[in-house]
């Protein structure tokens, strides 16, 4: 479990270089959609299958998707990968820094810090993260009013942005 | 825009800064700081011209960069202290990137190059909102937390923008740049003595958004936004332009108007916390900044039109606009600093 | 400083190196600031978790309803940009320069 733990934290930050060396937005959202699955599988293994859920539903199912879908919008002739000369070198730069940095750190990990907490998995009937829900719902009610607020005011939004002076919004793009 | 729309977007901005004012847990706030950035995005482009959307864009990419540095800050302190309450940011690493990325979000000195530029694509309305209302939230975050942060950090953040400020602002002729880089001076003002007196900060911010709701509501009036166009504003309202040239020597500090007021004040504070160096150098950066507010009187009252007037002068008709607000702000610019015991005693 | 802690961390900072340092496309920028967003959301959910806090949890499912937002929005902006300036290329964001 620890190194399986190991593979996917490595592979989150990995997922985030992929992002962040400049490729084209396709293998960017690409590189997005790695660490989100990844992202996935470090809450599950934390004990948090719930959060997880949401994560792949909302996060890789809803807004990827969407992202996706908008890297037609930037399109190019000519697209660069990871190998291209000057992604390559940023992929390079960023993980020596990164792996400098976790040198750095290396020596103050000793062997308790890479054991995962779970301290949910025994006894309860519930996984521990379902009772988010339920303080959503009782307690965290003021929460979800200004979450539900926040979507409307969000649609409103889009649609003025979008809107222009009286053209459709696929017109021009 | 739909006057429901509008209705619902000004009372997200509401939301937001009432969210953020009221929130002790640092989610709270930076759900606060974004509804208020989601509220004026359409605003900011409800013209749909080019550079109304460009600004937007620009605004939309800082600010969300920032809040999200704000949120990620308050993740590491609780993951290294536990505590997710806004007084308790104790980590200094999250203490120094939290106040990093509020700089961002206010448009101090090194971070301010998005300022004049979003400032400069608004309409006059929405720059108002956006140089007043937006501060409101994040100054009730930094004067909760100030105590905590690196005092040198907040000293270089202070000198840095008020220099930067008047430095930025000498070769401009475009008004709503002007007002953005005196917006960035001013933000110096308030971050230099917030760790020796809150209060003060307080209150320079109440005055700087007194005196730059008149100035912009000013410009509003007069329909201006270039400084060839506010050297002919004479020919149209007299009164208004005394005024105007008024309502900028204040913004810019000088004694019987109210901008004095918190220049005094800090200028004080700051000798009395036995940093004279530093309030030299304030008080002569804000003379760099008092050069340009001064250049904008002597284009507006001391010279006429260069133009040959092929015309006569233009007909002073009634305005159509709502002059109350403005008349209000004004006299509050003009002649606020009688009141500075009454102020001081109620503030301290 | 744990490995968790250490992973989510600088996820978020390359996202923020990304987005700070080299931008060609406006899309990239906003697929840098979802990435930030995802580890933010990632650092909660191992908060709740690890400190068995287990009502926090709330808050990730908060963080994540908010970035859906400035998301949406986002790829509003691509679209108005699009239209207005004809290519989400960030250097023709350069009308209000000067």
């Amino acid at each position: 479990m620890t190194y399986f733990m190991f593979l996917l934290l490595m592979a989150l930050v990995v997922g985030l270089v992929a992002v962040a060396s400049n490729p084209t937005p396709y293998f960017a959202a690409l590189g997005l959609v790695v660490a989100a699955g990844v992202g996935c599988g470090v809450l599950v293994g934390h004990g948090g299958s719930f959060l997880s859920l949401v994560l792949f539903l909302i996060y890789l199912g809803g807004m990827l998707v969407v992202f996706a879908y908008s890297a037609a919008l930037a399109a190019e002739p000519y697209p660069e990968a990871w190998g291209s000369r000057s992604v390559l070198g940023y992929v390079l730069v960023y993980l020596l820094g990164v792996g400098l940095v976790a040198g750095f750190f290396w020596g103050g990990w000793y062997e308790g810090s890479w054991v995962v907490v779970d301290g949910l998995k025994e006894f309860s009937v519930l996984r521990g993260d379902v009772s988010g829900v339920a303080v959503m719902y009782s307690s965290g009610g003021g929460m979800l009013v200004i979450c539900a607020w926040v979507l409307l005011l969000t649609l409103l939004v889009v649609l003025e942005l979008t809107r222009g002076l009286s053209r459709g919004a696929l017109r021009a793009v | 825009m739909n006057p429901y729309v509008l209705m619902i977007l000004l009372s997200s901005l509401g939301l937001g800064t009432t969210l953020t004012f009221a929130s002790s847990h640092w989610l709270l706030a930076w759900m606060g700081l974004e509804i208020n950035t989601l509220a004026i995005t359409p605003l900011m482009a409800q013209h749909h011209h080019p550079r109304a959307v460009e600004a937007t864009t620009k605004y939309f990419l800082t600010q969300a960069t920032a809040a999200a540095m704000i949120l990620f800050a308050s993740t590491t302190n609780a993951w290294m202290t536990g505590e997710w309450s806004i007084t308790d940011l104790s980590d200094p690493l999250a203490n120094t990137m939290f106040m990093t990325a509020l700089a961002l979000k206010i448009g101090l000195a090194p971070m301010h190059f998005w300022m004049p530029e979003v400032l400069q694509g608004l309409d006059l309305l929405t720059g108002l909102i956006l140089s007043t209302w937006q501060k409101l939230a994040p100054f009730a975050l930094i004067i909760q937390t100030a105590q905590n942060i690196d005092p040198l950090l907040l000293t270089l953040l202070g000198v840095t923008s008020t220099l930067v400020g008047g430095w930025g602002g000498l070769n401009q002729t475009q008004l709503r740049k002007i007002l953005a880089y005196s917006s960035i001076a001013h933000m110096g003002w308030m971050i230099i003595v917030i760790q020796y007196a809150p209060q003060l900060t307080l209150l320079a911010l109440g005055t700087y958004i007194i005196m730059t709701s008149a100035a912009f509501l000013t410009l509003k009036m007069s329909l201006t936004t270039k400084v060839s166009t506010l050297a002919t504003t004479w020919s149209k309202s007299p009164i208004l332009t005394a005024t105007t040239a008024l309502v900028l020597l204040s913004l810019g500090g000088l004694p019987p108007l109210t901008g004095f007021m918190p220049k005094w004040l800090i200028l004080q504070e700051l000798t009395k916390q036995d940093l004279p160096i530093i309030a030299t150098t304030m008080a002569l950066a804000a003379l760099i900044s008092l050069y340009f507010y001064l250049r904008l009187c002597y284009a507006m009252t001391l010279t006429i039109s260069p133009n040959t007037t092929n015309s006569t002068t233009p007909w002073r008709t009634q305005t159509t606009q709502a002059s109350m607000p403005l008349a209000l702000f004004t006299m509050a610019t003009l002649g606020l600093l009688p009141m500075t015991p009454a102020i001081l005693t109620l503030t301290t | 400083m744990t490995p968790v802690h250490f992973s989510f961390s600088s996820a978020f900072i390359l996202g923020l190196m990304g987005l700070a340092f080299h931008r060609t496309h406006l899309l990239s920028a906003l697929l840098c600031l979802e990435g930030m967003m995802l580890s933010l959301f990632i650092a909660l959910a191992l908060w709740a978790l690890q400190f068995e806090s287990t009502g926090f949890s709330t808050a990730p499912m908060l963080l994540l309803a908010f970035s859906a937002c400035e998301a949406s929005t986002g790829l509003a902006l691509l679209v108005a940009t699009a239209r207005t300036h004809g290519t989400d290329r960030l250097q023709n964001l350069n009308l209000l320069q000067c």
